[in-house]
């Protein structure tokens, strides 16, 4: 066992002078986290409504406050002056305060998003600028955190399921399935992207490497499985025995899974570089913990684990990227560079309808569609090909006066409308259905106001 | 002038043929014979006296003609005496002579070559050949017609001259007279010789008598002018060429500069120089050396400069006065004719205006301009927007045979009917002015929205429902937002009431239907949540569960057991959720057998059972949770013990079956069996505080966990081994969305069956070859798709109509295959890629320009076509701009290709 650097704090390191170290908080556990990009602030959300943003520099708790409400989920919004919280209220079954909020750093409601329904996981797509739910319904939606606008609504159909992560590569969302399927989504598409048949069991957890070309998924099998998202196949890559409720890739590309009974931690190091993960350190909590959530800081060698008692950070080293780029995300930043990134973050959003699987397709040659509707050209060479199918016949020299030449003309031109006739009654069907679909619209509008008050009033019930 | 000369050339001529008449002989006779017959007869007296009148006219006119008619004439008058015959129609001929003889001449002039060779000289001279026998004022005739007929020449011998005149070549030689020595082109032309035009003529003459093939007839004027334009194009095709390395340099030279040849000093103030003569009248006034001075100096000296003198100023006042008294006439002027009440004054004023106008439009080119601008404008504008819709029968004919064939007539007509339907068109389009329509994109949204459905009835019964109250709300909002009109009958107060009253009444029916929809749709919601995660086998937790007794009967579970079985495994995986899903998800579960089997349990009444129930359980969780743990043991045990149960009561209630009284009190066994747990949760809060911070300090966890045995966790592992099956079900129901498979040829029932044969024989072989036809392109394509060998992945292969403009449409020009060009777009342009000496090369503009300067068209200079451009650019530049030429050069090359169509046709 190489459980080498346990520096664990369990709770808030500062309690002290903090003064939440009050024995009822201690069970508002189990405790959720995420970090701003920068790894400066971190957000903590317990289970039973305890939620609190800690500067990590100084370890300084910034704000805390209870919702008295079940919190399932926190993340930050794209700096640390916004974060989002899934609620879902106790009091009553029937009460339905169930919807994710936003709150200021201050702990100030500034939104509920009734739209998201009773959120089990949040996500947000940083350079997009979307937060990303799924319900307990199954149900994804996709909503723009600067105009508010709802960019995507889809009925994912694959029930309730708490693993949901974004892949930080492209965008897409992976969710895990109970059938043991991981699919992935995009705002713009009601269709997932790709479904991957991973696991046995339930998918429990998804994590993401970095670079995005990594997936590691955990099943309720207990097996904890890496994927190759460049090239997909039946098999995986590897496949470890773990049965992981949260799993995390830090920034260099370690992974933390939770171990055995939820109360001890694996981190797993490809040594090689060769996709193989190998263990690499271990670290047990005190036993009766129960792990909820792996989270490596970015920037630094820390995961924090977010346990039913609090949350502790332990030190691994080699987790974190070193260098940072302070165009990127800093984690010295001054509220005034703060500012300034939030604009040019602002300015560099990405529309929603750049997330899809592969973004280094972007800009290529579109790619072919399968049923294009045919161009007006082709029509009417499909209808001259059919007329000069028709003009070719000869006609049967018939006799008594049957072959006059008026006649002869007459037959022709049956013949060539015949041979147009469905040409143009197909023309005429599509013709119609785009009337018809305007006339949808523009029936409301359409009445001048002139004539309004010829306008029969719309029955009442 | 010319037609008197001629009349009284014509009056000579004929009288010089009177005396040729009695020879015989060939063009005098002819001439002559034209006289018997037309020609006046006059007696003898008068003729003389005419021909003594003539010859001075022509005197008058030219003499040398005079003269040489005159000595003519004399020869001529001695053959009199055969003119008797032909004095009684004396005035004829002349008549005659004037309008048949061009007809006769062209005649002539077909037959001989003579005329087409001189096409410099006028009718004049064709008028003479007529009737003169002395054709010497044109050498060539004389010499064509002189040896054909001998007869002359024998004439002639007895010829007397006097040698009056001088020798010349409208007074032939004796010697030619007689018809010796025959008279050639050399010897008229000699004397001609050392005149101006002498070579030129004799060229011609050499050129006729190289070659005396008639000349072709002209061709027709369109080929003509078709020659004209290919030798035009030729000509104008030479003259672009050249520019032709000049354009190429500037086209591939990545960037085009036009700053280097700047010059500003033009524009600048101070070189101004006055061009115009007000201009000058300006400046001198402005650079007066005085008022300069004045300027520099101080201002009382332009004070004085000011000074206008009293001759000035009378003037001036003088010519106000008289513009003032004139204006003034003018006005009375224009007032008193105002007062006329004539119509046709006016009328006729108004005509005279428009005339005036019309003149004035013609006499000044600048209005005239401007008025046919216009006209050209407007009639370009029409052109455009023309469009024939000529649907009747004449028209439809008239397109089928042709515009170009019909008469003048018709061809209006049918522009008539064009410039009527421009009208109407330009008409609508006034009429409605952008009219919205996004049709398109709501279509595609609610596709969106509908498009992934389970397909289960529960979803279509979910959609529907919310359909309906998707209506409903509409309703009531409708209701809220329906305004009482401000006027008309509806205004009254009592109808405002009864509006009121009604809509009242239809909100509070709309609340009504969206209650009972929510109602409806809440254990819809729950069941086909709970449907969707059936559709799988139970998998973990839920098999551990239930392992025993339902795993021989896994498959014909009822629905609520499965149901409750599916809410249990996830009430377990969120274990440490809260407290209340686990009731909830129960009540929701009975709720929906409820509506299963029709038997409605209020919710209320549950409610109170598990309140009864409460208090008796919770004594008995006690019994269940024995030790003190921590809180993480504790809810092990106790869902481990609660499922079980859990399963029990199910089976119970499947057992129950339709017995609604029974499976009431099973429902209610059930919700006391669930009770537990939201008990011990609660508890936990409350008991274990103490016991958390012991577990913290000693945990002993070892006698507490208690591990699921090994059997168990490989069941847990292995349940759920059909995943696989469904997830190729999944695949399936995916490939036939977006490859549907062919729909099975079918007849109608009945149709071509009249006998059993007609029914042995089935389909029509060309239907199931179409069917078969349809399933192989549908394997096909199956076989191409990305996830064609890969069982358990499922690779979408819609495409993103929303992020279809983010690709590019077409191949751009310089590549020819999509790799390369996809290979070529993946270098970044940015400055973190590229060194800072190559970021600006990348990313400059293809035209630099500064503000201020003028661009000037390009000027012709010598460029060596094989020079290289200099200052190459990368490539993803290049290419670039290249793109860009490209287009340019397309258009022009558009351009050339249909000026030369033009040409050939």
């Amino acid at each position: 066992m190489l459980s080498t650097f346990s520096v664990s704090r369990i709770l808030f390191p500062n309690i002290q002078s903090l003064g939440i170290l009050t024995p009822k908080l201690l069970n508002l556990g189990p405790y959720t986290l995420d970090f701003t990009s920068s790894g400066r602030h971190m957000a903590v959300g317990g289970r039973k409504g305890h939620l609190a943003i800690v500067d990590m520099k100084t370890m300084g708790l910034i704000k805390e406050f209870q919702v008295r409400e079940t919190v399932r989920d926190v993340v930050f919004l794209h700096n640390d002056l916004f974060f989002a919280a899934a609620q879902k209220s106790m009091a009553n079954i029937l009460m339905t305060g169930r919807y994710p909020y936003i709150y200021n750093r201050d702990g100030t409601e500034l939104h509920c998003l009734k739209e998201h329904g009773a959120v089990l996981r949040l996500q947000f797509l940083k350079n997009h600028f979307l937060l990303a739910s799924i319900n307990n319904f199954g149900q994804l939606h996709y909503q723009d955190v600067t105009m508010g606008e709802m960019v995507g609504s889809y009925r994912t159909g694959i029930g309730r399921t708490d693993a949901m992560q974004v892949n930080p590569y492209n965008g897409v969302v992976a969710l895990g399935q109970s059938l043991g399927t991981v699919s992935m989504w995009k705002p713009t598409s009601s269709a997932p992207l790709l479904r991957l048949l991973c696991h046995k069991g339930p998918v429990s957890a998804i994590a993401f490497h970095p670079n995005g070309h990594l997936m590691a998924t955990a099943g309720k099998e207990r097996k904890i499985k890496l994927w190759d998202l460049r090239k997909l196949g039946d098999e995986p890559l590897q496949t470890l025995p773990g049965n992981a409720k949260t799993l995390d890739f830090s920034q260099k590309g370690l992974l933390a899974c939770q171990l055995g009974n939820g109360s001890s931690v694996q981190i797993l190091r490809d040594l090689d570089g060769n996709q193989t993960y190998k263990t690499y350190m271990n670290h047990g909590m005190v036993k009766g913990f129960q792990i909820e959530k792996l989270l490596f800081r970015p920037y630094e060698d820390v995961l924090g684990i977010g346990h039913s008692m609090g949350w502790s950070s332990i030190l691994i080293p080699g987790a974190g990227e070193p260098n940072f780029d302070t165009l990127v995300a800093n984690p010295f930043e001054t509220s005034k560079q703060r500012r300034e990134s939030e604009v040019h973050s602002l300015l560099d959003k990405l529309p929603a309808e750049t997330i899809m699987l592969d973004p280094a397709k972007i800009g290529t040659l579109k790619p072919e569609r399968k049923k294009e509707k045919p161009t007006k050209q082709e029509k009417v060479a499909g209808i001259e090909a059919a007329v000069e199918v028709v003009k070719a016949i000869k006609l049967k020299k018939k006799t008594k006066g049957r072959s006059k030449p008026s006649k002869r003309t007459i037959k022709k031109k049956e013949l060539i409308a015949k041979a147009k006739s469905p040409f143009l009654a197909q023309e005429m069907k599509e013709e119609e259905q785009v009337a018809r679909k305007k006339q949808k619209t523009i029936e409301y509008v359409e009445t001048p106001t002139s004539l309004l008050r010829f306008v029969r009033k719309k029955a009442t019930a | 002038m010319a037609q008197t000369k001629r009349k009284s050339r014509d009056g000579g001529g004929g009288d010089k043929a009177k005396g040729k008449r009695g020879k015989p002989g060939g063009k005098k006779q002819k001439g002559a014979d034209a006289r018997e017959r037309k020609g006046p007869r006059l007696p003898n007296v008068l003729r003389k006296e005419v021909e003594r009148l003539n010859p001075i006219e022509d005197e008058e006119i030219d003499s040398d003609e005079a003269e040489v008619y005159g000595r003519d004439f004399y020869e001529y008058e001695e053959e009199l005496p055969e003119e008797e015959k032909r004095k009684n129609r004396r005035f004829d001929p002349v008549e005659n002579l004037e309008y048949q003889l061009p007809e006769e001449f062209e005649d002539e002039n077909v037959s001989s070559d003579d005329d087409d060779n001189d096409m410099g000289d006028a009718g004049e001279d064709e008028d003479e050949d007529e009737d003169d026998d002395d054709d010497d004022d044109d050498g060539r005739q004389g010499i064509a017609r002189i040896p054909a007929f001998e007869g002359k020449k024998k004439r002639n011998t007895n010829v007397v001259v006097s040698e009056a005149y001088p020798e010349s070549e409208y007074n032939p030689t004796r010697d030619t007279l007689d018809g010796e020595g025959p008279v050639n082109i050399e010897d008229l032309l000699n004397p001609l010789h050392g005149k101006s035009g002498y070579s030129k003529l004799r060229k011609r003459i050499h050129h006729l008598e190289k070659k005396s093939v008639p000349t072709p007839a002209p061709l027709p004027k369109a080929d003509q002018e078709k020659l004209e334009r290919m030798a035009a194009h030729e000509k104008s095709k030479e003259e672009l060429q050249k520019w032709e390395p000049i354009i190429k340099r500037n086209r591939e030279a990545p960037t085009i500069y036009f700053d280097d040849d700047m010059d500003l000093r033009s524009s600048r103030a101070s070189d101004f120089k006055p061009r115009t003569e007000f201009e000058k009248k300006i400046a001198s006034l402005v650079y007066d050396d005085q008022v300069k001075d004045a300027h520099l100096k101080d201002g009382s000296r332009l004070l004085e400069l000011n000074k206008v003198s009293a001759e000035d100023e009378r003037d001036r006042h003088n010519r106000m006065a008289k513009m003032r008294s004139l204006l003034f006439r003018h006005e009375m002027k224009s007032k008193h004719i105002k007062k006329i009440k004539s119509k046709t004054y006016h009328r006729l004023l108004k005509k005279d205006r428009v005339k005036a106008t019309s003149v004035q439009s013609q006499m000044d080119p600048d209005t005239a301009k401007e008025l046919a601008m216009k006209q050209e404008y407007e009639r370009a504008k029409e052109r455009m927007t023309l469009r024939h819709k000529g649907t009747s029968k004449w028209t439809k004919r008239i397109k089928e045979r042709g515009i170009d064939v019909q008469d003048e007539g018709t061809r209006a007509a049918i522009a008539e009917q064009q410039h009527l339907h421009a009208q109407l068109t330009r008409k609508m389009n006034s009429m409605k002015d952008g009219s919205s329509s996004s049709s398109s994109d709501d279509s595609s949204d609610e596709d969106d929205i509908d498009v992934y459905s389970p397909g289960s009835d529960h979803a279509r019964a979910v959609k529907l429902l919310e359909k309906a109250k998707e209506k409903t709300r509409n309703v009531l909002k409708d209701d809220d937002e329906n305004e009482v009109p401000n006027s008309g009958v509806l205004s009254l107060p009592f109808m405002v009431r009864g509006l009121k009253k009604r809509n009242e009444a239809a909100a509070e029916e709309a609340k009504l239907a969206l209650q009972e929809y929510e109602s409806w749709s809440n254990p819809l919601e729950d069941s086909s949540g709970a449907d969707n995660l059936n559709v799988g086998p139970p998998s973990g937790r839920m098999v551990f569960n239930g392992s025993k007794k339902n795993a021989p009967e896994s498959s014909n579970k009822t629905k609520t057991g499965n149901k409750m079985r599916t809410d249990n495994y996830y009430a377990n995986s969120d274990s440490e959720d809260d407290l209340e899903p686990e009731e909830n998800v129960d009540v929701e579960n009975d709720r929906s057998s409820d509506f299963h089997k029709d038997v409605n349990i209020s919710t209320a009444l549950l409610h109170e059972d598990s309140q009864n129930h409460k208090d008796s359980l919770f004594k008995n969780f006690g019994d269940i949770v024995q030790d003190p743990g921590p809180k993480t043991t504790h809810e092990v045990s106790i869902f481990a013990s609660g499922s079980w149960k859990k399963i029990k009561s199910s089976n119970s209630a499947d057992a129950n079956g339709k017995k609604s009284t029974c499976r009431l009190e099973s429902v209610e066994r059930n919700q006391n069996l669930q009770e537990p747990v939201e008990d011990l949760d609660e508890d936990s809060d409350a008991d274990s505080e103490g016991q958390m911070v012991d577990g913290i300090l000693s945990s002993n966890p070892k006698d507490e966990y208690r591990l699921p045995s090994q059997a168990e966790l490989i069941r847990q592992a292995f349940a759920a081994d059909d995943v696989e099956d469904e997830f190729e079900k999944e695949k399936q129901e995916v490939l036939n969305e977006e490859n549907p498979e062919p729909e099975k040829p079918t007849l109608l029932p009945g149709w071509g069956q009249w006998t059993h044969v007609q029914k042995k024989k089935g389909l029509p072989s060309w239907m199931q070859k179409e069917h078969e036809d349809a399933k192989k392109k549908r394997e096909e394509t199956l076989k191409k798709r990305k996830d064609a060998h890969l069982k358990r992945v499922i690779i979408s292969e819609k495409l993103d109509k929303k992020a279809e403009k983010l690709f590019t449409k077409t191949l751009p020009y310089p590549f020819t295959s999509k790799e390369v060009f996809e290979q070529s777009i993946r270098m970044p342009l940015g400055p973190e890629f590229n060194p800072a000496s190559a970021v600006g090369a990348l990313n400059r503009p293809e035209v630099m320009k500064r503000p201020g300067v003028i661009i000037r068209p390009v000027e012709f200079e010598e460029v060596n076509p094989q020079g290289k451009v200099e200052d190459h650019k990368q490539i993803g530049k290049k290419q670039k701009k290249r793109n860009q030429s490209n287009k340019s050069r397309s258009s022009s090359d558009k351009i050339v290709t249909k000026v030369k169509t033009k040409l050939k046709s």
